[in-house]
C-alpha cells in the first residue's frame, strides 16, 4: 500500500533536482508544510446535492466529510443523481450522474457501481461511497480542501476476468412468511418461489414458479370469520434484442387462483416493443410501446357470470410507458388498454402516473394516481353471489366498473441550506402523516 | 472483486484458482494469491505535457495510471500551463481521448505568496493525482483505490445565515375509490428543526383528517370521519460521546385514541455504550424517560374517567449493528404508570438480516407487545363499522407481527448486464405495518 501524503514529501527532492527550479533556498523538512485551518477550508468545500432514493444518506455524510451537503439542488455546485437498475446476476447497477452547476457548470461525469445479489446492506453502502468519493474528486480538486486528501492504492492481487461456468444463468429460491395478530384479528401468509434467469445484452430469459397461501381470522362479537386464499403460478419470458430501439419476444404463463376463480389457465403471448429512446439510456429515460397478442385457455373453478366453465380467449394489449429521471424530478406515466377478440365490447383501460417535481428553491410537489375502467372484462367473475365472508375479507374478485387512487402533496422548505450534521441522539423520529415511497 | 468490470483477458491459472475458491467456501473470504505471470488489468494511459516534469517521480506518486511517452497512445492528456507571469497560478488541463472522449477538466494550483517551487511542484503533482481519479474509477483498478480525508472538519464549519434552522411546510392527500367505496385522507404539517452536533431541536404541528363513504346497496350509505391534530417537540443536549439529556413535549387530540386533548411532558436521559460517532455502524442505547400526562377524554373511559393526570416512566434498551455479514437490531421497551403499576406495557422488537453463505441470506423481523395500559379506551365500545374500519382503538392484551424469509441464489455472479427490454421485471412488493 502506498500512502501518498508520506510519499509526496519524499518526492520533493528528485523533483527539484530534475526541474532545476530549486533556488538556493533551504529545503523544508518533511512534514513542515503549514496545515491551513481545516474549518476555513471546509467553508469553501464543494456544495453537493445528493439525489438518491435508495441510499443510506447518514452513512454517506459520516464517511465523506470533505464536501458540504445542501438540501436544495439549485444551491449545489454538483448535483449527484443516482439511479439504479437490476443486473443480469440479480444485483443492481448504480449510475452516478454528476451534474456540475454554478461555478462547476462545465464539469459533468458519469460513474457506475455494481452490487451483487449476495451483497449485504453494508457491502453496498461501502461500495457506493467508494465510487461516490472517486467521482467527487474532480470537483474537490477545484477547492483548497484538496490539499488534505490522500489517495491509497493497493496494487491488485488476483485479478482479471473469470470464465463464467454458469453461462450467465442465475437461479434463485426464496421463501417468505408473515404473521400478525391481536385478540380479535389474526392473519398469516406464506409464499415460496423459484426463478431461473439468463440476461445478456442480446437476449433475456426469465423463468419463475411460485406458490402462495394466506389465512385471516376476525372475531366480531363471538362470531369468527375465517378466510383462506391460495394459488400457484409459473411464467416465462424470452426477449431478443433488435438494435437500440426494437425488441421481440414472448410471454408464457400457467396459473391457478382461488381469488380469480381460475382452476387452470395457460397462456402464450408473442410481443413486440419499441423504445423511442435508445435502450442504453434506460436508467434515465424510457418511452416504451409494447404490443402483446395473447392466446389463453382457461378452466374455471365455478361457473362464471357469463355461464362458462372453460373457454379459449384471444386478447390484444397495448401499453405505453414513459419513465424520466431528471434533475428536476421524476416523471412516470403509463397507459394500458386491452380487449378480447371474441367480444370487442369486453375491454379494459388502466392508467398510472407518478410525477414528483422540484419546482423551485425548496418547493417540491408530487402527484401519484391511477384510474382503471373495466368494461365487462372480468371474465372469470363468479356466477353466484359471493358469501358475506368472501366479500368482507376480499377472498374473491368482485365486480367493478372502475376504480381510482390519487395522492397529491407538496413540501416547502426554507432556512439553512446545509444538511451536513448527523445527530442520532434520542433516535431519529419520523414526521408522521402519510408516507409514500417510490421504488 | 465482485464489482469488477469483466474484460476479455485469458488467465487460465486464475480461473483454476477461482474455481477452487468457489468449491471451498472457507477459502472464499481469503484474498486469493496472484499466480506469477497473470496480466494486470489495463490502467488508464496518460500523456504528461509538462516540460521538464519528472515522469519517474510522478510514476511512483500516481501508481494507478500508466504514463506513456506519446500523445497518440494516450487516453488522457494532462497539460500543466502557467496562467500569467509567475508567481501566478498553474492551470492543469485534463483532456480525455478514445474511451474518455469529452471527459475534460481544468484544475488550478494557486501558490501561496512566497511558496517554495518544490512545494508548488508537490502541490501540482497532488492535483494531477486527484484529477486522474475519475478516469481510474472507470477501470477495474477502481476497487483498489480509496480516498481518505486527512482531517476531521466540523460539519458546522460553514457560513450559514439561518444558523442551521430548517423550516418545512408540507401537505399531502390520498384519495381512492371504487363504484361503491370512496376514501380520502389529508395531512398537513409545519416543522422547525435545528440539528447541530451539540444540540438537536425538533418541533412540529400537524393535523389530519380522514373520510370514508360506503354504498351498502338498497340505497343505504355509511359515512364516517376521523381526525387528529397535535404538536410535538424534542430538545436534546449532547453531553460528550456517550451521554445525552433532553426533554419531550407533545399535545394531541385524536378521535381514534378517544383523546379530546392530552398533553405529555417530561425529561429524558440517554446513554450509548458506543460513541455516538459510530451510530451508522453500531449503537447500544439506553433511554430513560419520565412523563407527566394531563388528558381530557372524548367519551368516558372503561375506567369511568373523563379526565385525569398521570405520571409515567419508561425505559428503552436498543441495540443496532450494521456489519459486512448483514445487520441486526433489537429493542426492548417497558413502561408503567405510577398510580397503578399494573397499568403497564412491554414491547420487544427485533430484526435480523444475515448472509449465511454466499448467495444464501436469511431475514427475520418481529415484534410482540404485552398491553396492559389502555387507559383511554372508550367505555361506550365500538360499532361493527368502527371495528372493521379501524376507527377506534380496541381492547387487546397483546399484538404481534412476525415475518421470516430466505433467499438462495446461485449461478453466474459476474453478469453486470442491464437489459431493460419488456420492462426490468422483478418488482418487489413489501408489506410493512
Amino acid at each position: 500500500m502506498l500512502r501518498s501524503s508520506g510519499a509526496a514529501s519524499i518526492l520533493i527532492l528528485p523533483l527539484i533536482l530534475v526541474l532545476g527550479l530549486g533556488l538556493a533556498s533551504p529545503r523544508p523538512a518533511a512534514g513542515q508544510a503549514v496545515t491551513p485551518d481545516i474549518d476555513e477550508l471546509k467553508k469553501t468545500a464543494v456544495k453537493v446535492f445528493l439525489d438518491c432514493d435508495s441510499c443510506d444518506l447518514d452513512y454517506i455524510k459520516t464517511e465523506i466529510t470533505f464536501v458540504n451537503y445542501v438540501r436544495d439542488r439549485l444551491e449545489a455546485q454538483v448535483h449527484v443523481l443516482i439511479t439504479t437498475q437490476a443486473t443480469g446476476s440479480g444485483g443492481r447497477e448504480y449510475t452516478l450522474t454528476f451534474i456540475g452547476q454554478n461555478e462547476c457548470r462545465d464539469l459533468t461525469d458519469i460513474q457506475k457501481y455494481f452490487s451483487a445479489q449476495s451483497d449485504t446492506e453494508d457491502d453496498v453502502r461501502r461500495g457506493l461511497v467508494r465510487t461516490l468519493k472517486l467521482g467527487l474528486m474532480s470537483y474537490v480538486g477545484r477547492t483548497p480542501i484538496a490539499c488534505r486528501i490522500a489517495v491509497d492504492y493497493t496494487k491488485p492481487g488476483a485479478s482479471g476476468p473469470v470464465r463464467d461456468r454458469w453461462n450467465s444463468w442465475v437461479f434463485s429460491l426464496a421463501g417468505n412468511g408473515y404473521f400478525s395478530g391481536e385478540e380479535s384479528y389474526k392473519s398469516g401468509m406464506a409464499d415460496l418461489s423459484f426463478s431461473a434467469n439468463r440476461i445478456t445484452a442480446g437476449s433475456k430469459v426469465r423463468l419463475s414458479a411460485s406458490v402462495d397461501t394466506s389465512k385471516q381470522r376476525y372475531i366480531v362479537e363471538d362470531t369468527t370469520y375465517t378466510g383462506r386464499t391460495s394459488g400457484w403460478n409459473g411464467s416465462g419470458l424470452y426477449v431478443k434484442s433488435l438494435g437500440e430501439h426494437w425488441s421481440a419476444g414472448a410471454f408464457f404463463e400457467v396459473e391457478s387462483s382461488l381469488y380469480s376463480n381460475i382452476d387452470l389457465g395457460v397462456s402464450v403471448a408473442p410481443a413486440v416493443e419499441y423504445n423511442f429512446f435508445p435502450y442504453s439510456q434506460s436508467t434515465r429515460r424510457q418511452l416504451r410501446a409494447l404490443y402483446t397478442l395473447s392466446l389463453k385457455s382457461v378452466k374455471y373453478r365455478e361457473e362464471t357470470i357469463f355461464g362458462k366453465l372453460r373457454e379459449t380467449l384471444l386478447k390484444e394489449e397495448l401499453s405505453l410507458t414513459l419513465d424520466l429521471r431528471e434533475k428536476f424530478g421524476t416523471v412516470s406515466l403509463s397507459v394500458e388498454g386491452s380487449n378480447y377478440f371474441n367480444d370487442l365490447s369486453k375491454y379494459r383501460v388502466d392508467t398510472f402516473s407518478i410525477v414528483n417535481l422540484r419546482l423551485y428553491k425548496g418547493l417540491s410537489v408530487y402527484v401519484i394516481g391511477g384510474y382503471s375502467w373495466y368494461h365487462n372484462s372480468q371474465l372469470s367473475l363468479l356466477g353466484r353471489e359471493p358469501t358475506y365472508e368472501e366479500q368482507l375479507l376480499r377472498l374473491r374478485e368482485l365486480p367493478m366498473n372502475s376504480n381510482y387512487f390519487a395522492a397529491i402533496g407538496f413540501q416547502f422548505q426554507f432556512g439553512s441550506i446545509f444538511t451536513n450534521v448527523i445527530n442520532p441522539r434520542f433516535g431519529t423520529s419520523g414526521s408522521g402523516g402519510l408516507s409514500i415511497s417510490i421504488h | 472483486m465482485r464489482h469488477m468490470n469483466t474484460r476479455n483477458i485469458r488467465a487460465a491459472a486464475l480461473v483454476a484458482a477461482i474455481a477452487l475458491a468457489l468449491a471451498l467456501p472457507a477459502a472464499a473470504q481469503a484474498p486469493a494469491a496472484r499466480p506469477a505471470g497473470t496480466p494486470l488489468p489495463p490502467l488508464p494511459k496518460v500523456f504528461i505535457d509538462w516540460p521538464g516534469a519528472d515522469i519517474e517521480a510522478l510514476k511512483s506518486e500516481i501508481p494507478f495510471v500508466e504514463f506513456v511517452p506519446a500523445l497518440e497512445a494516450a487516453q488522457i492528456r494532462v497539460a500543466v500551463v502557467p496562467q500569467g507571469p509567475p508567481p501566478e497560478g498553474l492551470a492543469i488541463e485534463f483532456t480525455g481521448f478514445k474511451d474518455f472522449q469529452g471527459q475534460d477538466n481544468k484544475l488550478t494550483y494557486a501558490p501561496a505568496p512566497g511558496e517554495k517551487p518544490e512545494d508548488v511542484i508537490k502541490g501540482v503533482a497532488g492535483l494531477i493525482k486527484i484529477g486522474l481519479l475519475r478516469y481510474a474509477a472507470k477501470t477495474p483498478s477502481a476497487k483498489d483505490l480509496s480516498v481518505r480525508f486527512l482531517d476531521q472538519a466540523k460539519p458546522t464549519a460553514v457560513d450559514d445565515k439561518w444558523n442551521f434552522w430548517v423550516f418545512s411546510l408540507s401537505a399531502s392527500s390520498f384519495l381512492m375509490g371504487e363504484t361503491q367505496y370512496r376514501n380520502g385522507s389529508y395531512f398537513g404539517s409545519f416543522s422547525a428543526n435545528r440539528t447541530t452536533p451539540e444540540f438537536k431541536v425538533r418541533t412540529s404541528v400537524y393535523g389530519q383528517l380522514s373520510t370514508s363513504w360506503f354504498d351498502l346497496g338498497n340505497g343505504s350509505v355509511y359515512e364516517s370521519k376521523t381526525h387528529g391534530y397535535g404538536f410535538s417537540g424534542l430538545v436534546v443536549k449532547s453531553l460528550g460521546q456517550h451521554w445525552s439529556a433532553g426533554a419531550f413535549l407533545s399535545v394531541e387530540s385524536s378521535t381514534y385514541a378517544n383523546l379530546d386533548l392530552s398533553a405529555n411532558v417530561g425529561p429524558a436521559v440517554e446513554y450509548d455504550v458506543f460513541p455516538y460517532s459510530e451510530s451508522t455502524k453500531r449503537q447500544l442505547r439506553i433511554l430513560y424517560r419520565v412523563g407527566f400526562t394531563a388528558a381530557r377524554y372524548r367519551e368516558q373511559t372503561v375506567y369511568l374517567k373523563t379526565s385525569e393526570r398521570l405520571l409515567q416512566e419508561s425505559l428503552t434498551w436498543a441495540y443496532e449493528i450494521v456489519r459486512p455479514w448483514g445487520n441486526a437490531s433489537i429493542q426492548l421497551e417497558g413502561s408503567h404508570f405510577f398510580h397503578d403499576f399494573s397499568k403497564n406495557r412491554v414491547q420487544l422488537e427485533a430484526e435480523l438480516s444475515f448472509r449465511i453463505w454466499r448467495g444464501l441470506s436469511f431475514e427475520i423481523d418481529g415484534s410482540y407487545t404485552r398491553i396492559r395500559d389502555q387507559i383511554a379506551l372508550s367505555g361506550e365500545g365500538a360499532s361493527l363499522e368502527e371495528i372493521l374500519l379501524r376507527q377506534k382503538q380496541l381492547a387487546t392484551g397483546y399484538d404481534y407481527s412476525f415475518s421470516v424469509g430466505f433467499n438462495f441464489s446461485f449461478g453466474s455472479t459476474r453478469s453486470n448486464v442491464v437489459n431493460p427490454r419488456f420492462g426490468n421485471g422483478g418488482r418487489s412488493i413489501s408489506i410493512s405495518m
